[in-house]
């Protein structure tokens, strides 16, 4: 079996939670980053020949070294180098949230983006062109509703393309 | 989705401008020339942290080989681009980054032409108004002890008649069909373990109830804005407003709260947070004052329960001031952003994995350390004190723990509960504060005459068990309105007291000179003050290191006698009770 490391990255109420639990369901493990009194939650599952480990990082709005959270983040993607890093964005709060998936971004690693709780977005009728945020963000897009489940299948897939692409 | 031929790797990349991306340039050449630095970071990433003066990047970049004459290029840079623009280049940096993302919203985002005000800004309107924002979130704290004390006493009732019947019943006779009837082993497992962890059991209905309606409001979303609304008075009060997160997260459990501390940023606001925390009155506490509340206040006990809670957060503020202005002096509080999530409405799933985590966790709490006190506790009872008397044998009052409750009780008697009972409770209190009532029950049920329980067949009690939880769940939506005071129960009769009640009353009665419910208070006001429970401390330790630890143990037995001396004998002076 192969395996694959992703990260979840995004602003605290992002959904990032409600990913991290429909991708990995029971199997996850609570613990410390190292040195640090900031909770870290690992989990696994797995897809087609792939296990994948899923890492959540801390919540953060930026990738400054404002708070030991962002550094957190930033060094875990630096020095482990996940094969994927998933942004998880709140669809209803776009602009606010694109401020740390493009700091994700700028990092130079395979980035994927999640477009999570569209259905409060739609509610609001706020309406997003997920391929025109894509080319722009040269990032694959899956939309999301986690709480319900909704495009996690996708979502999983897509990992698994991210990877396979930059592998290559 | 066929866009992979554009999609190889990430070339991800903003356009900061000719200025900005000739100096990156620069430093990208800068660090692909020092090859103690160039593999480490993702070198155009590192050369915009440069720029920004990133202090983390500065402290690590120094002590690697080159890493000097690379900040000394950087500063360089950053200073031609402040001659430039006439601000810090981060500054620049940031307002680029902004102003590329509001082009690529427009782009890509349509929103509805009337973008008015959503539904949670409007409610945000009312609940985080000025004036208003304080005493809705009093009425919302306060229809939570009404859920959890009125609401849930009819289950309350239903679980205390299933254990100390039917269960107690038939563990009795499972120990006698297999020949231990009448041995100390009977007595080990219903005097010790079933009346110790059976008590404690109990009092789940009122945490379920309690983590339930605390669940319904973070789910919500309200949480925050109570956060929110009480920052404005915590920096009035000149603590952090961020400390009032953990603090919040204390009315469940001490535990959890002592490692919220760490979102506060300050090591001192960290440690001063940590210090008040305990002071929340968590949920294993609130057991105690709904039994001394029912016996000493029955008219107004959930005035009391209240009083309880507010008398521990008036205890952290006043200590917390005087801290800041001590220990803590000169110590200026950061500015900080607090985050208003929209408001949503709770899943039934969310609010049931909130409630059920956190019930699951006291009643692990109460299969563990509750169950090891306890057995402790009996075979401490056991022990004769004296020689004469037989393993398990005699009244209780002559066992070793009597006699070491006997010897620390002195202390407790100028608080008005200087009895062998009430001490070992609260001994056995520390460990945890859910074994304080299973204590008391094991000690006190020594004096009070046994039940004498009617023979019953398995068939009749199964029987009971559900007819009763069936009247339970009917008692628990008439009482629902009772939050906003309409009773639909109609007047309850006065209530049986249980043996329990009665022996504490009396005991109380006693120990205090006839100043029974001044007593009961000043003891509810001691397990409000003293520390929570073990957990905690292994907590505190982590999380403020060990010096701070001892400090905040000695400190909080010292400031619960304080507090429950002053309270009962001012009390008596001022003629009440």
């Amino acid at each position: 079996m192969k395996q694959l490391s992703v990260a979840l990255a995004g602003n605290p109420n992002a959904g990032k939670s409600s990913i991290f639990n429909a991708l990995t369901g029971s199997h996850q493990h609570v613990g410390n980053w190292p040195g640090k009194t900031v909770e870290k939650k690992e989990g696994k599952f797995q897809r087609g020949e792939y296990e994948i480990r899923v890492v959540d990082l801390p919540g953060t709005y930026s990738l400054t070294a404002f708070s030991p959270e962002e550094v957190i983040a930033r060094d875990y993607i630096i020095n482990q180098k996940p094969d994927v890093v998933i942004t998880v964005l709140d669809a209803a709060n776009l602009e606010r949230n694109l401020y740390l998936a493009v700091q994700v971004l700028e990092l130079g690693v395979p980035v994927m983006v999640t477009l999570n709780m569209t259905d409060i977005a739609d509610s609001r009728g706020i309406k997003i062109d997920e391929e025109k945020l894509g080319l722009a963000l040269r990032a694959r897009v899956v939309r999301t509703i986690a709480s319900k489940g909704e495009g996690i299948e996708k979502l999983a897939d897509t990992i698994i393309q991210t990877a396979e692409e930059t592998r290559a | 989705m066929n866009r992979s031929a554009t999609l190889k790797s990430n070339t991800f990349s903003i356009d900061y401008g000719q200025e900005i991306e000739g100096e990156i340039t620069r430093l990208m050449n800068e660090i692909e020339a020092t090859p103690a630095i160039a593999p480490m970071y993702p070198p155009r990433w590192l050369a915009i942290k440069l720029l920004e003066a990133d202090e983390d990047i500065q402290m690590r970049l120094q002590v690697l080989e080159g890493g000097v004459h690379l900040l000394d290029i950087a500063q360089k840079s950053a200073d031609h681009l402040q001659t430039l623009f006439g601000d810090d280049a981060d500054i620049f940096i940031a307002e680029r980054r902004y102003g590329w993302i509001n082009g690529l919203v427009r782009e890509v985002v349509q929103r509805p032409i009337f973008d008015r005000l959503t539904i949670s800004d409007k409610i945000d309107r009312v609940v985080t108004h000025r004036l208003l924002g304080i005493p809705i979130f009093m009425a919302m704290m306060w229809a939570v002890f009404k859920m959890t004390a009125d609401v849930s006493a009819p289950y309350l009732d239903w679980t205390d008649a299933m254990v100390n019947g039917p269960i107690a019943r038939w563990i009795a006779a499972i120990l006698g069909w297999i020949g231990f009837g009448g041995t100390w082993l009977e007595s080990l497992v219903v005097n010790g373990i079933v009346a110790g962890v059976g008590n404690v059991l109990v009092f789940v209905p009122v945490l379920m109830f309690l983590y339930l309606t605390l669940a319904v409001l973070e789910d919500s979303g309200y949480m925050a804005r109570a956060a929110f609304v009480m920052d404005r008075l915590m920096h009035k009060l000149g603590l952090h407003g961020k400390s009032f997160l953990p603090m919040l997260v204390g009315f469940g459990c001490t535990v959890p709260a002592m490692y919220a501390t760490r979102t506060l940023e300050n090591k001192k606001d960290r440690i001063l947070t940590g210090l008040l925390v305990p002071f929340m009155s968590c949920g294993a506490r609130l057991p105690v004052y709904v039994l001394f509340a029912g016996i000493f206040f029955p008219k107004n006990s959930g005035a009391v329960v209240f009083w309880m809670y507010l008398t521990g957060i008036i205890t952290a503020i006043l200590l917390g001031i005087l801290l800041k202005n001590t220990l803590f002096k000169g110590q200026g509080s950061s500015a900080f952003v607090m985050e208003l999530p929209p408001y949503r409405l709770p899943t039934l799933r969310g609010i049931w994995r909130h409630t059920w985590e956190r019930t699951n966790s006291f009643v692990k709490k109460a299969w563990t350390i509750i169950l090891a006190t306890s057995v402790v506790m009996w075979v401490l009872m056991a022990i004769p004190a004296k020689s004469g008397g037989s393993f398990g044998g005699m009244d209780f009052n002559q066992s070793v723990f009597a006699w070491l409750a006997r010897g620390i009780a002195p202390a407790f008697q100028p608080l008005g509960f200087g009895t062998w009972e009430a001490s070992s409770a609260l001994v056995t209190g520390f460990v945890a504060k859910e074994v304080v009532i299973s204590t008391m029950a094991q000690v006190y049920a020594t004096e009070g005459d046994e039940e004498i329980a009617e023979p019953t067949t398995f068939f009749e009690d199964v029987g009971e068990v559900i007819t009763t939880f069936i009247g339970a769940t009917v008692d628990t939506v008439k009482s629902l309105p009772l939050i906003i005071g309409v009773n639909l129960l109609g007047d309850k009769a006065e209530e049986e007291p249980t043996t329990l009640m009665t022996a504490i009353k009396t005991g109380f009665e006693s120990s205090s000179g006839g100043h029974g419910a001044l007593a009961a208070l000043a003891f509810m006001v001691f397990v409000l003050i003293y520390t929570p429970c073990m957990a905690t401390v292994v907590a505190e330790r982590h999380e403020l290191g060990t010096n701070w630890m001892w400090l905040s143990i000695i400190g909080q037995s010292a400031l619960a006698w304080l507090m429950a001396f002053i309270l009962f004998q001012g009390g008596k002076l001022l003629g009440l009770g």
